[in-house]
């Protein structure tokens, strides 16, 4: 079942043509139950826009979306309440302690008061409960944060950036209570810049680049995608013309030490034997599996740094 | 009836944990006790001076229709326009409230304060007059008396609802407020401009909205024995004798501006983006 369907998604900001944004453009993705789904994409790439929209804060320009199969206000609103969810920095109200800020949601949630002691504990901020949200440091409030998103148990997660801003010791916190989310079979949609621990904890991906969705799928069909190899043969000439010509590449590029060709879906076998196939027999192949960080980076930023540093 | 009570209940937490509501409210409460003492001070120096009910019913509600008016625009602006700075407002509707619900929940609050403000301004009155040495007639509230009673809360409502109106225009408290004064002062100056243009310009200065909740929060226009007698004083005097529009003119003009106000700011609230 789609918890999240959207469908040619978009949003325009400002209102004149001339000055306004297209933050996102005609975006469309499905996040299945069950599924721990990375977003990604760099800064101003249209992330917390899409999040925005999803959760209601933001007014769509184009497109639509579902969750849990409802599209209608009334529908939307009735499943927000089965999402828990924070988008960019914590906001809380800075002169209630934690406890009185999740009384707040637990309000809206319809949560019961012992659950709140229980979220309290699960993040580790029981102790400081009382305090203001004001005195908290950065790590807490992003606990906090999650002790929110927590309140209802929701059946979906949504988290913008939860280890923003933290030292290594709240990110390691946080990834954990991500861990605990993920093993209990809850629907995770992570927006964030780790991408090492994004390949590590989700399974599927999207990224995203101005406003457009680049790449998605499986953490491994994506890193497929990225599927690279150095070849040589006794010419070069005529290795790369054959390789222009070849139905599974998707871009060939000359550098002094050979040639590096990434590949849609077929295997390096495919690639040995359609060489062969026009007589040319290479004399060195390297496989090269990108990681999806470095798959990220080619999608994000243009393909030429990735083609230079597997040159070297 | 469920998300009533959810609005209410969450309000209530915000304010109540709100320091500013306090001190704001103390602030007034303050003003009011001044206020209060005075009248029974000179109540016990004066023998001509009647501090007791039903008497002093318009006394009682005087420091309502502009002190309180200013004090509830600016309270509501304090509880409003911050859910945008502090961006609480946006993790309300992530949380699961409706644009509109936290929208509807800032209306139960401006409902609640002009209650409030008007609750405490009656019941320190009334606890003022038990200290006073004036003795009331006996008399119960006239019909008059609850005529200012209504018009002094449709004052206060008018200033509530412009507050809520530019905390959702405007969405920082500062400016909310800054707003809120800088339209209040300029409606005083354009009403200066406009009355010296002629008859037919100063009798459309009342229908402005500040103009028509002063009038309306003016004893004078809901009591007219007493209006025709400073009246007559005036004429004696050679002044201009006052003159109000009707009070169900004048009601209907405040709530018109009212629900305007309040319009105007829902449907800021839904189109824009959190």
């Amino acid at each position: 079942m789609a918890v999240i369907d959207t469908t040619e998604l978009s949003k325009r900001y400002g209102r004149r043509h001339a000055n306004s944004v297209l933050a996102l453009d005609r975006i469309s993705f499905t996040v299945d139950e069950g599924q721990v789904f990375g977003f990604l994409g760099p800064n101003g790439s249209g992330k917390t826009t899409t999040i925005g929209l999803l959760l209601g804060i933001i007014n769509p320009s184009g497109g639509s979306f579902r969750l849990f199969g409802a599209s209608d206000s009334k529908g939307l609103l009735a499943a927000r309440l089965r999402i828990g969810a924070t988008l960019e920095t914590p906001n809380f109200y800075p002169y209630m302690s934690g406890r009185d800020n999740l009384r707040i949601v637990a309000s809206i949630k319809g949560v019961d008061r012992p659950r709140i002691e229980q979220c309290l504990e699960l993040v580790g901020l029981a102790e400081r409960a009382k305090h203001r949200f004001k005195t908290y440091s950065l790590g807490m409030k992003q606990r906090l944060a999650l002790a929110a998103t927590m309140l209802n148990d929701p059946e979906l997660i949504i988290l913008d950036e939860p280890a923003n801003g933290l030292d290594p010791q709240g990110m390691h916190e946080i990834r954990e209570i991500i861990g605990i989310l993920a093993s209990r079979g809850k629907t995770i949609f992570l927006s964030s810049h780790l991408l090492g621990e994004v390949e590590r904890t989700c399974s599927h991906v999207a990224i995203v680049r101005e406003g457009r969705i680049v790449a998605q799928g499986s953490v491994e069909e994506v890193v497929r995608e990225g599927r690279a190899a150095m070849l040589r043969a006794e010419n070069e000439d005529a290795l790369v013309a054959a390789l222009e010509g070849f139905s599974g590449a998707t871009s060939v590029h000359r550098t002094d030490n050979g040639v590096i060709v990434k590949l849609k879906d077929q295997g390096f076998a495919d690639v040995s034997r359609y060489l062969a196939d026009q007589g040319i027999y290479l004399s060195y192949l390297a496989p090269y599996r990108q990681s999806l960080e470095q798959v990220f980076l080619e999608l994000t930023k243009g393909g030429a740094d990735l083609m230079t540093e597997i040159a070297k | 009836m469920k998300t009533l009570g959810t609005l209410i209940r969450i309000e209530a937490i915000k304010a109540a944990k709100r320091p500013a509501f306090w001190i704001t409210l103390g602030f007034f409460a303050a003003l009011n006790v001044m206020s209060v003492v005075d009248n029974v001070r000179r109540a016990r120096r004066s023998t001509t001076f009647n501090y007791s009910l039903p008497e002093s019913w318009p006394e009682i509600l005087s420091i309502l229709p502009m002190a309180g008016a200013l004090f509830v625009g600016v309270l509501m602006i304090l509880l409003f326009a911050p859910e945008f700075s502090w961006r609480t407002g946006r993790q309300n509707v992530i949380d699961g409230l409706s644009k509109t619900r936290l929208y509807t929940a800032k209306v139960f609050v401006l409902g609640g304060l002009v209650a409030l403000f008007l609750t405490m301004v009656v019941c320190m009155g009334v606890i003022g007059t038990l200290f006073s040495p004036s003795e009331p007639s006996g008399d119960g509230l006239q019909a008059t008396d609850y005529s200012f009673l209504a018009g002094c809360f449709l004052s206060l409502l008018l200033f509530g609802s412009a507050g809520v109106m530019f905390s959702a225009l405007i969405r920082s408290s500062g400016a909310a407020i800054g707003i809120l004064f800088l339209c209040f002062f300029m409606e005083k100056a354009v009403t200066e401009l406009m009355e010296r243009a002629g008859e037919f310009m100063r009798r459309i200065t009342e229908y402005l909205p500040f103009n028509a909740a002063e009038d309306i929060g003016d004893d004078l226009a809901h009591y007219p024995e007493e209006l025709a007698r400073v009246n007559v004083n005036l004429t004696e005097m050679g002044a201009e004798p006052i003159e109000f529009l009707d009070v169900e003119i004048l009601v209907a003009i405040l709530l018109a501006y009212s629900t305007l106000f309040l319009v105007t700011g829902l449907l800021s609230m839904r189109a824009r983006d959190l």
